[in-house]
């Protein structure tokens, strides 16, 4: 039974990778990074319920609890860098904002 | 509350008194608030004001609060009986807290700081407290230390403005500091063991630094700022090693002296045990001590921060580097008598260096006409008296110096404060005279404090430094000789100053606008000071009708002993009889007065002393080099160590780590246009990266 | 078997190659068909797997529907629409935690994407919409690329998976305990006890970055040139 879940999670993860470097708009960027995250929720809640060996254990879905904490972090400071950034120059594109790199 | 056997306890609680010194550091953090709330400066001395003075009235409670002895047969017994000096000093210890007739330590401990661990595997039973040792000696040395500190707090609201009554810039500062000092000075005296009076100690120090260089702007008051932080850090250094060592001896070895329960820092701890060491670990350890002293009262040869802190303002010269601060180191000395006085050597290597100090320091006093660097070396001066004092086994006498030495040093100094502020800033004996007519408070104010402080009788200064002058009798005719020519010269270069200053035609610095006495609230402590200047010495004496009486009415040893009796001190042994040395003495002051007044009365304009001392005078003017010599002897080559190593930092050090930087950046520079500043492409170059190595994985590990 | 699912991804990654913004809309329809037939492969292909009767057909239901909220949220060109789809996608994902029994964490799933972060992505959207679709939604960035390395990724993934879960097969796997139910107390008793460092760790973190969000959101951006920096 852990087989499906885990090549689902893979799938979602793979998914939200491609999303993140293909697609252009800052918040659809970080909105793929989300979707990374429930991949990687959905791999850890499906070990923990079953695991290689013993009994299920609840860690899986503590650990997903945690990563949710630290998502809501990083959505928080995410958006706050997007309105700033948008403020800065109107537009969401990752492209605009290259000049961050050392020249 | 421990208490210490049956003693009878105090009447006030006890925590009570352990809030002593926290007044003075509320005030200072409410002067804090009260410049964040932005008040205005002219009122911020409130906090501090009354900080101190709350300060100052529970001292003064608990002076008479405390618990008194009505015998002091059995410790005297002790110190006459014939056992060598080390088991003296731990029987003295045994007798002063577990003896029947009474107990006059109490202890308040407000917390267990630190756990120390355990030598033994049991549990945790050695701590490092917060606690207050209250005894004698406490109760005398907060007495002044307070009582003083309001005094001049007060005095600073008038001297800290200028002449239009505006505060000076720094104002603020200026009293937080203060009410920061009388803590940290509180703490000092009050604390049971000697890593909270260590505390003390340097607290003492930095607040010493930051008002010596008060006026930071001025390069010579930072300078001298830094002076006194870097010599009483060498004295400090010996301080803490002693510390270490003592703690080193009682508690190392696979049978230490410490039990458990006992925390082995603890005054009651420490005296209770030191005579069970080698005498040879008692010594190293007291002379490590004494470093500590040294730097922290100015002695010969750590003595030459002291007149370069008169750059901060006089009242910090009054406060610190007068009645309180430099007192520590006596203080320390007299409180860990048990440790020095089971150690002959460092109680000549004490009486050495105070006889030396003694008489270095009052004759450069004499060749200089700063008016507050005179007064410097006076205090060196007074306080090498009680180092002899201290080294002749009467730390009572000494602590009786200390106690009337602060009065009227402290008078001496907010009086030359008083010209100060009425020259504008000038202190300079050669560029003013004859100020009697102009400043007559200040100048009748000075004249007590210069004679109490050259001996005239029935003045304070008088009573305690004759019983030193008798003490170093007592212990070799030279050593006491020396004394008493010191004090001569004492008396005769405090009038010269006097009568530079006050005497003679009037005379004033141009750039003095218009001299003018004092407001009210500097005259007003003078005359306090004043009153203690003359009747401090009266608590250090009885009054008796007798043949053995000083003119037939006093006779020395006074409430004031009784009380350091029942401390660490003990009973000392002093010599009786020697009442001719009493008159003798005071023929000396009178002397040295009158010499005085024949060569300086008139305030000359060139000094008389120059032309007849010639080269001699030259040396004294010169402080006997002594800054030379350092600088020549140990600044300069640390200076050029410090090149060395500075150089060996920027070219040897610096060059390998920039070879080593260098090799790094020049690979990356082939590299530099595979950052194009575009995130996903770095997302996308870490996606083929884990994709490659997952290959890798595949084919190779699998 | 890997050959069948490296060719299936494979098709997935054209399809979705197709499908992503920047071709016409008869490309993108092309990928979208392409998509479809490569997921009801795979769909079949993981039924296969998954053994006994019941959850066999919710779970093909919750993750066809993740699958294909996925796709539409990288694929979208209108931003407001993927963060709907990403609210579809939290559904389908909290019905597949429900399969796992773990139901607190589906329900605090549910609270706090769909409930809180959702609601500020959308907000944020809000707050930069444009009346018609910008340049940046419309055309993607390298497709090709993205496509090919995403997907190479994946096929290695499920190798590895696939390699990995073979031994593990062979064992019976765990029944389903009664007490095994992911509950409130059942989570909550590790969380406070195991881990609670870690979650006063986190706490930290929370706290850092509603400080660091407040701090960057306050300040005042100058405005730049628009001729600058702009494609």
């Amino acid at each position: 039974m852990l087989l499906p879940y885990l090549l689902l999670g893979a799938i979602l993860f793979v998914l939200g990778l491609i999303g993140f470097v293909t697609r252009r708009n800052l918040i659809i960027m970080f909105l793929c990074t989300e979707m990374m995250f429930q991949g990687i929720i959905l791999n850890l809640v499906a070990f923990g319920r079953y695991p290689l060996k013993g009994a299920p254990t609840f860690d899986g879905q503590v650990f997903a609890l945690f990563l949710i904490a630290v998502a809501a972090a990083e959505a928080a400071l995410a958006l706050a860098l997007v309105v700033l950034l948008y403020r800065y120059q109107g537009t969401l594109d990752a492209n605009a904002y290259r000049m961050l790199k050392d020249e | 509350m421990t208490l210490l056997a049956d003693a009878t306890t105090t009447i006030l609680p006890l925590r009570l008194y352990a809030t002593l010194p926290l007044w003075p550091l509320l005030g200072a953090l409410l002067v804090g608030l009260l410049v964040v709330l932005r008040r205005k400066a002219s009122a911020t001395h409130w906090p501090v004001v009354l900080g101190v003075a709350a300060s100052a009235t529970l001292a003064i409670v608990l002076f008479l609060d405390l618990p008194k002895s009505t015998t002091n047969a059995a410790l005297q017994e002790h110190w006459k009986s014939g056992v060598s000096a080390s088991q003296r000093a731990g029987e003295l210890y045994a007798v002063f807290t577990g003896g029947a007739s009474r107990a006059p330590a109490l202890t308040y401990t407000l917390y267990n700081w630190i756990s120390l661990g355990d030598q033994s595997s049991l549990c945790n039973q050695h701590w490092l407290a917060v606690n207050f040792y209250f005894d004698g000696l406490t109760a005398v040395m907060l007495l002044f230390v307070t009582v003083v500190s309001t005094i001049i707090v007060v005095y600073s609201i008038g001297y800290m403005r200028d002449h239009h009554g505006q505060p000076e810039r720094g104002y603020e500062r200026f009293f937080a500091f203060l009410g920061l000092f009388v803590f940290s000075m509180a703490t000092l005296v009050l604390s049971g063991n000697f890593i909270l009076l260590y505390l003390g100690w340097e607290l003492v120090g930095l607040c010493s630094y930051l008002l010596i260089g008060f006026y930071y702007p001025r390069p010579a008051a930072a300078a001298a700022a830094k002076k006194a932080f870097i010599v009483n850090r060498i004295g400090d250094f010996g301080f803490a090693l002693g510390i270490f060592t003592l703690y080193w001896f009682l508690t190392a070895g696979a049978d230490p002296l410490v039990q458990h329960g006992e925390n082995p820092l603890d005054y009651a701890t420490v005296f209770k045990y030191v005579g069970a060491l080698e005498p040879w670990q008692i010594t190293t350890v007291a002379l490590l001590l004494m470093c500590g002293a040294l730097g922290k009262s100015a002695q010969f040869p750590l003595h030459v921060w002291l007149p370069d802190a008169m750059e901060g303002p006089t009242p910090v010269s009054a406060l610190i580097h007068a009645a309180t601060m430099v007192t520590a180191g006596i203080y320390m000395i007299a409180r860990c008598t048990p440790i020095f006085g089971a150690s002959p050597l460092a109680l000549n290597v004490i009486l050495v260096l105070g006889l030396l100090g003694a008489v270095l320091t009052a004759t450069m006093a004499a060749a200089q006409y700063d008016m507050k660097r005179i007064l410097a070396y006076s205090t060196i001066s007074q306080l090498a008296f009680m180092f002899v004092g201290l080294g002749c086994r009467v730390p009572d006498s000494a602590v009786f110096h200390v106690f009337t030495h602060a009065w009227f040093k402290a008078l001496l100094f907010l009086g030359a404060g008083s010209v100060m502020h009425a020259l504008s800033g000038v202190i300079d004996l050669r560029r003013f005279s004859g100020l009697r007519d102009v400043l007559p408070q200040t100048c009748r104010t000075m004249l007590i404090g210069c004679l109490a402080l050259a001996g005239f009788p029935l003045l304070s200064g008088f009573w305690s430094k004759d019983e030193l002058v008798h003490a170093a009798f007592e212990r070799h005719p030279v050593a006491g000789l020396i004394l008493l020519a010191t004090a001569g010269l004492t008396a005769y270069y405090t009038f010269r100053m006097f009568f530079l200053c006050f005497h003679g035609e009037l005379r004033l610095p141009d750039d003095a606008a218009q001299p003018h006495e004092a407001p009210l609230v500097m005259i007003v402590p003078l005359w306090l000071l004043t009153l203690g200047a003359i009747f401090a010495g009266y608590l250090g004496v009885t009054f008796a009708a007798g043949g053995e009486s000083f003119l037939g009415f006093i006779r020395p040893h006074g409430l004031l002993h009784d009380y350091l009796h029942d401390s660490t001190i003990g009973t000392p042994e002093h010599g009786h009889g020697g009442l001719w040395l009493m008159y003798v003495s005071a023929l000396v002051a009178l002397g040295g007065i009158g010499l005085a007044w024949a060569r300086f009365g008139q305030a000359p304009e060139t000094d008389p002393d120059a032309r007849a001392l010639g080269g001699l005078w030259r040396l004294w003017h010169a402080k006997y080099y002594f800054d030379e010599i350092y600088d020549y002897a140990f600044v300069r080559p640390l200076r050029n160590l410090g090149r060395v190593f500075s150089a060996t930092d920027d070219y040897g050090l610096d060059g390998v780590i920039w070879l080593v930087a260098a090799v790094p950046r020049s690979l990356s520079f082939l590299l530099h246009f595979l950052q194009r500043g575009a995130l996903q492409g770095y997302a996308l170059g870490m996606v083929v990266g884990v994709a490659v190595l997952l290959l890798l994985w595949n084919l190779i590990g699998v | 078997m890997p050959t069948l699912l490296i060719a299936i991804l494979t098709l997935g990654a054209v399809g979705l190659f197709l499908a992503l913004p920047g071709g016409r809309a008869d490309t993108r329809r092309v990928g979208w068909v392409v998509l479809a037939a490569a997921g009801a492969v795979l769909l079949a292909l993981l039924l296969q797997l998954v053994p006994g009767a019941d959850p066999r057909g919710l779970f093909a239901g919750f993750a066809l529907v993740a699958v294909f909220a996925a796709l539409r949220v990288i694929t979208h060109r209108k931003p407001v629409y993927s963060a709907l789809y990403f609210i579809l996608l939290i559904f389908a994902v909290t019905g597949l935690l429900v399969l796992l029994e773990a139901t607190f964490l589906s329900m605090a799933l549910v609270i706090i994407y769909a409930g809180a972060i959702l609601v500020t992505y959308v907000f944020v959207i809000m707050l930069a919409q444009q009346s018609r679709p910008a340049p940046y939604d419309v055309k993607s960035r390298e497709p090709v690329w993205g496509c090919l390395a995403g997907f190479l990724l994946l096929i290695l993934l499920a190798r590895q998976i696939e390699l990995f879960l073979v031994p593990a097969q062979r064992t019976p796997l765990p029944a389903p305990v009664a007490e095994a139910a992911g509950t409130i107390e059942a989570v909550g008793v590790p969380l406070l006890t195991e881990y609670v460092v870690a979650i006063q760790i986190i706490g930290l973190l929370l706290l850092a970055a509603l400080v660091g969000a407040i701090a960057i959101a306050r300040r005042r951006a100058t405005p730049r040139v628009e001729s600058e920096g702009d494609e």
